[in-house]
């Protein structure tokens, strides 16, 4: 239904551009759609020692804008994704479903800006929030795991042509350093939390000992009937070992969409 | 152009820490996941109970098991030659030296309980005769819930199972039913417990007084000693509801569990409750669950809970007044325990 949806767009024109990929100009955006489909694996200890893996669909949304460039951060890149994956124990007996959310507001100062190569690092603010759910637990069958991080976020893009058509390529790495983190306390059962308002305990400062987390992602962008489509590769970990249970719940999955480049006229950044 | 290589250096680096941490965090989810062999399973069950279970010090003091010692012995019963029947049936055996109906081992053979809390002891119960108590016209107030009112004018109320709360509205119209009536039996009797919410919810509906009813814990670390502060459960009276303030007499057996045994001492510390009947079966550790590498599922209690005086109540509720269902009443067709309930309802109108 998502790639559908996805084709039905595919008629809305694309602006005239140099290149198939440049970064956003002064009120600017770039936005981009895309559907993803790949493999996640889940492990929480809160719920089970076991380790679980299964296929996964989800979708990522990207919007590049282009603040003044007088700015030091004159870029701003917010990027969301969401999955969904069923998943089994190596022995197909136990069976947890699990859904996440990541995404980051990130402000990018241009390092690197040639005809072929840009380069934007800068901070960023990181959500990120898994929930499992292991249908076994008759008791405990729901654990989540998230945060909300300052962190670090670097983009590369280059610019190259192959059979006369003009390609991009992206690689984007991000990470929270510090922050806060939700786990419960140990055995906490969620029902205590509710019950006695104990929420304090759930909640811990994280720091990439405590909770190491990337995402990696790799896109080529290619030139299609007048569009840019995006095809990639994106990497999402989230770990932590918070209240003195470990969780290890990370994504592989293969990226397809397309990117739409507007003009912000009444909207002054 | 020193910059931008600068800046790249610093990314990198910082990435290759990042990925390095993530890197020693899997190393020790490598060494804490078991394998799925018969030694496996047995060390992941042991491991589990011994990290998580809250009750290890109460059952070495009351029933003398000794986890580490526990773990010796049905070792040796262990080879990785075992059918997975006869794995379970060790597993089962090993966990089943707790004595506590919240731990259980469910797989495809079986659902593997140790329930001598329970039968080890007379029922002092019988559904028929309980039927006849209800009679024919009884009151279905929710699932698990019925009533009628005996001929003495006496309630009697029967609550098979807190598996489901019963809601406002229905209790209101219940107790508005029997407001006339001298008094209310009601009959938690093989009742093996569900929601706590919903044993709560009823009990609010029998006090005027905000009071603290019970405490609670839950477990911080993998220590058998390792708990959190304890929390203060105050019972709150019903809000906007009508409440019972005339005598009630609750009546109990072995085969109260859980929260119908929450009930019981949360009901016990209200002044005009009497708990009539046998010594409730326990139960008084909020249970949670955890799986085998062969994906049989283990729970286990997890979160301890002491009444108002601090008792622990893992083995039972005391009932106020002890009593035995009489062989000559049953033959008679006479439910012992309603029959003194009654008496005692209707002793107390005439000596209050």
């Amino acid at each position: 239904m998502l790639l559908t949806l996805l084709l039905t767009l595919l008629p809305i024109p694309a602006l005239a551009q140099k290149t198939v990929w440049t970064l956003p100009e002064h009120n600017e955006t770039v936005r981009a759609l895309s559907i993803a489909a790949g493999k996640a694996f889940g492990r929480d200890t809160y719920l089970s020692a076991s380790r679980y893996d299964g296929w996964a669909i989800g979708f990522e949304g990207d919007i590049w804008t282009g603040y003044d460039p007088e700015r030091l951060f004159s870029f701003g890149r917010s990027f969301s994704s969401a999955y969904f994956s069923p998943m089994t124990n190596r022995l197909k007996g136990g069976s947890t479903l699990a859904a996440g959310y990541s995404g980051y507001k990130a402000f990018m100062w241009k390092a690197l800006q040639t005809r072929r190569h840009d380069i934007l690092i800068g901070p960023s603010v990181m959500f990120e929030a898994d929930i499992l759910y292991n249908r076994q637990n008759s008791n405990n069958p729901v654990n989540g795991a998230g945060y909300l991080a300052g962190g670090l976020s670097v983009d590369y893009t280059l610019r190259f042509s192959m059979f006369r058509y003009d390609m991009a390529m992206q690689a984007t790495f991000y990470a929270p350093l510090a922050g806060l983190g939700f786990a419960p306390d140990y055995d906490q059962p969620y029902w205590y939390m509710y019950k006695y308002s104990e929420y304090g305990k759930a909640l811990h400062f994280i720091l990439p000992f405590n909770n190491p987390a990337f995402m990696q992602q790799v896109a080529l962008v290619l030139p299609c009937m007048g569009n840019r489509f995006r095809i990639g590769y994106s990497f999402d970990y989230n770990g932590n070992k918070l209240g003195g249970h470990s969780r290890n719940i990370f994504n592989g999955m293969f990226t397809i969409g397309c990117a739409f480049r507007f003009q912000n006229k009444e909207w002054d950044l | 152009m020193k910059t931008v290589k600068f800046i790249g250096l610093t990314a990198s680096v910082a990435f290759l820490l990042l990925l390095s941490t993530a890197c020693s965090q899997n190393t020790e989810r490598e060494d804490m996941e078991f394998s799925n062999t018969p030694a496996g399973n047995f060390l992941s069950l042991w491991t589990i109970m011994d990290e998580r279970y809250c009750f290890f010090d109460l059952k070495k003091e009351q029933l003398g098991v000794d986890w580490n010692e526990v773990q010796e012995r049905y070792a040796a019963s262990i080879s990785n030659e075992m059918s997975n029947r006869s794995l379970f049936e060790v597993l089962c055996n090993m966990i089943g030296e707790l004595r506590d109906g919240h731990v259980n081992l469910t797989s495809p053979y079986d659902y593997g309980r140790n329930w001598s809390w329970k039968t080890d002891y007379p029922s002092n119960y019988s559904a028929d005769l309980r039927k006849k108590y209800l009679g024919k016209d009884y009151v279905i107030a929710g699932d698990g819930y019925f009533y009628s009112i005996l001929d003495d004018n006496i309630g009697y109320l029967v609550v098979e199972s807190f598996g489901s709360s019963m809601s406002s509205s229905r209790i209101n119209v219940m107790l508005n039913n029997m407001t006339l009536c001298n008094g209310l039996i009601i009959d938690i009797r093989d009742n093996g417990g569900g929601d706590l919410s919903a044993a709560e919810f009823l009990a609010s509906h029998f006090t005027e007084k905000r009071l603290a009813v019970s405490y609670t814990c839950y477990k911080t670390g993998p220590g058998h000693n390792d708990f959190s502060k304890l929390y203060k459960n105050m019972l709150t009276p019903a809000k906007e509801d009508l409440r019972w303030i005339k005598p009630v007499v609750l009546l109990t057996n072995r085969g109260c569990f859980s929260s119908a045994n929450d009930f019981a001492f949360t009901m016990k510390a209200l002044e005009n409750v009497t708990l009539m009947g046998d010594t409730t079966g326990g139960g008084g550790g909020f249970p949670m669950s955890s799986e085998l590498p062969n994906g049989w599922v283990v729970r286990f209690s997890s979160a301890p809970t002491f009444d108002a005086e601090m008792n622990h109540v893992e083995f039972g509720v005391a009932p106020d007044i002890r009593l035995d269902m009489d062989e000559a009443d049953v033959k008679a067709g006479k439910d012992t325990y309603i029959e003194r309930a009654r008496k005692f309802i209707n002793d107390k109108l005439v000596n209050p």
